[in-house]
């Protein structure tokens, strides 16, 4: 039996190494300004694809390329350069959602995906881009028992993609849900000419709001001002139940997201999805599961649309409910191969023996330990590096100077 | 009296709205998709371009609607 795959988003060669080391089939990312994070400074270039696609086949992981904004006919040279550059590139597939580009890559015989912000409903439309695509990431507000039918249908009916193979159906597995049918907003758009389909939203629907009535001034009292931001898609919990449904691919969200935020989720549904092959997804596994999700970057979890019970669950904060974070500390400066000792410039704060810290970087990934020893400039073995001090501690594998340390702490350590 | 137009290219994410608000100044580029500022030179990625203060108001409206506010008008 096939394992369903398992795709990790990319913001940053940060976030694809990290994603490899949290265990990912596939990742996938965005070049330029045409993909839903075109505001992220940190989107690739066209020049960074073949080094994407040389990591990704060492680690024999497949290169997914979203090229699926709004696309005006300004845009189509640079979309068919992108293209052409990731087909030369060996990048695996396109995620598409305007015609030009899904037509485009299909006649260059690149693989395309279809992705979710064409809102796949029903198996009539899987069967219309069938005729292009083998994978169809399928709209974020069905439930398991219609994509349980659609996935039924595809095996059923036979509808094979390009490829001659069955369609594959991807679904989103984790992280932040749109107030809108996935991404058809114009909340950013009417307040700030951002518009969401071209990548640049600016998440206003995240902040809290009043209810005002014109007629009589009258604000109205609402039991949570942070009307209009859904809570996070969490499916670790009844990852069972949608993997039963036959889908094939998991997707998590996140391309604006930080890397170890990106390694933590994909090794909890790594763990979760091979549980589950295995026959040893219990409830004991999926309460850790849910505490490890909880310490990374969250607006309070909810299953979505999935469990089609209750529509709609809100946050009541404006940002993360995340139960650690992480505190810049310094930047690497030498690593000491025969030794295992890693040395770093402190540049604020301080740490201590015992502190557990991340190093984060654009070829070490993410790097998580705990200092068991620190050797402070000169001055040999001590229990404290302060803001200024060149510190060595053991650290098994390899960092670099574009390394980043930084501590992790307790929530309510940095609140006290 | 002359006014200044800067605009910082690289983040441009090509919407097309200054080009709509200053059509004699701006345009969208077939080759990359973000907007240029036409007669401007650049400078450490920066592009700018002195003009007649005629040309101000309309370009002031294209820097108000830029989403990543990469246009300033002096």
């Amino acid at each position: 039996m096939n394992k369903v795959e398992l795709m990790s988003p990319a913001g940053n060669f940060e976030s694809l190494i990290a994603a490899i080391q949290g265990g990912c089939d596939s990742v996938y990312f965005g070049v330029e300004q045409l993909n839903m994070r075109a505001r992220a400074t940190m989107n690739f270039l066209i020049d960074d694809l073949p080094a994407i696609a040389e990591i990704c086949q060492q680690h024999n992981i497949r290169s997914y390329l979203t090229l699926n904004t709004i696309v005006y006919d300004h845009d189509l040279a640079l979309m068919k350069n992108i293209i052409n550059a990731a087909k030369s590139a060996g990048i695996t597939a396109v995620i598409a959602s305007d015609q030009a580009v899904i037509s485009y890559a299909s006649a260059q015989n690149m693989e395309v995906h279809i992705s979710t912000q064409l809102n796949i409903t029903n198996i009539e439309t899987i069967k219309f881009y069938a005729h292009f695509a083998d994978t169809m990431v399928l709209s974020r507000e069905l439930s398991l028992r219609q994509i349980k039918s659609i996935c039924s249908a595809v095996k059923k009916e036979e509808i094979k993609g390009p490829s001659g193979k069955l369609v594959e159906i991807e679904v989103f597995a984790h992280g932040a849900l749109c107030m809108a049918v996935s991404g058809k907003c114009y909340l950013s758009l009417h307040t700030q000419n951002a518009s969401a389909n071209r990548g640049a939203c600016i998440q206003n629907c995240r902040r809290s709001y009043t209810v005002i009535d014109n007629e009589d001034g009258h604000q109205l009292e609402i039991d949570n001002e942070y009307i209009m931001s859904p809570k996070d898609l969490c499916t670790i919990d009844f990852l069972d139940e949608l993997i039963d449904t036959g889908i094939t691919v998991l997707k998590l969200e996140g391309r604006g997201k930080s890397a170890d935020y990106v390694k933590n989720v994909t090794q909890c549904y790594r763990e979760a999805i091979d549980s589950y092959y295995d026959g040893t997804y219990t409830s004991e596994k999926v309460a850790n599961w849910m505490q490890r999700l909880s310490e990374v970057y969250n607006r309070g979890f909810w299953g979505g649309y999935y469990l089609g019970k209750e529509l709609g669950e809100w946050t009541n904060a404006s940002g993360s409910k995340a139960t650690s974070r992480k505190i810049y500390i310094g930047k690497g400066n030498h690593y000491f191969a025969r030794s295992g000792v890693a040395e770093f410039l402190i540049e604020s704060y301080s740490i201590n023996v015992g502190d557990k810290v991340a190093i984060i970087g654009p070829t070490t990934g993410v790097i998580e330990t705990v200092i068991t020893s620190l050797h402070v400039n000169e001055e040999g073995a001590k229990n404290t590096a302060k803001k200024g001090d060149y510190c060595a501690f053991p650290v098994t594998t390899p960092i670099r100077k574009s390394d980043k340390l930084y501590k992790i702490v307790d929530i309510a350590e940095v609140v006290k | 009296m002359k006014i200044t137009i800067i605009q910082q290219r690289s983040k441009c994410i090509g919407c097309n709205y200054c080009v709509e608000q200053a059509p004699e100044r701006w345009r969208m580029s077939k080759k990359d998709g973000k907007s240029v500022l036409i007669g401007a030179i650049e400078k450490k990625g920066f592009w700018s371009v002195k003009v007649p203060v005629a040309e101000k108001e309309m370009n002031e409206n294209a820097a108000k609607v830029c989403p990543v506010n990469i246009i300033q008008v002096r």
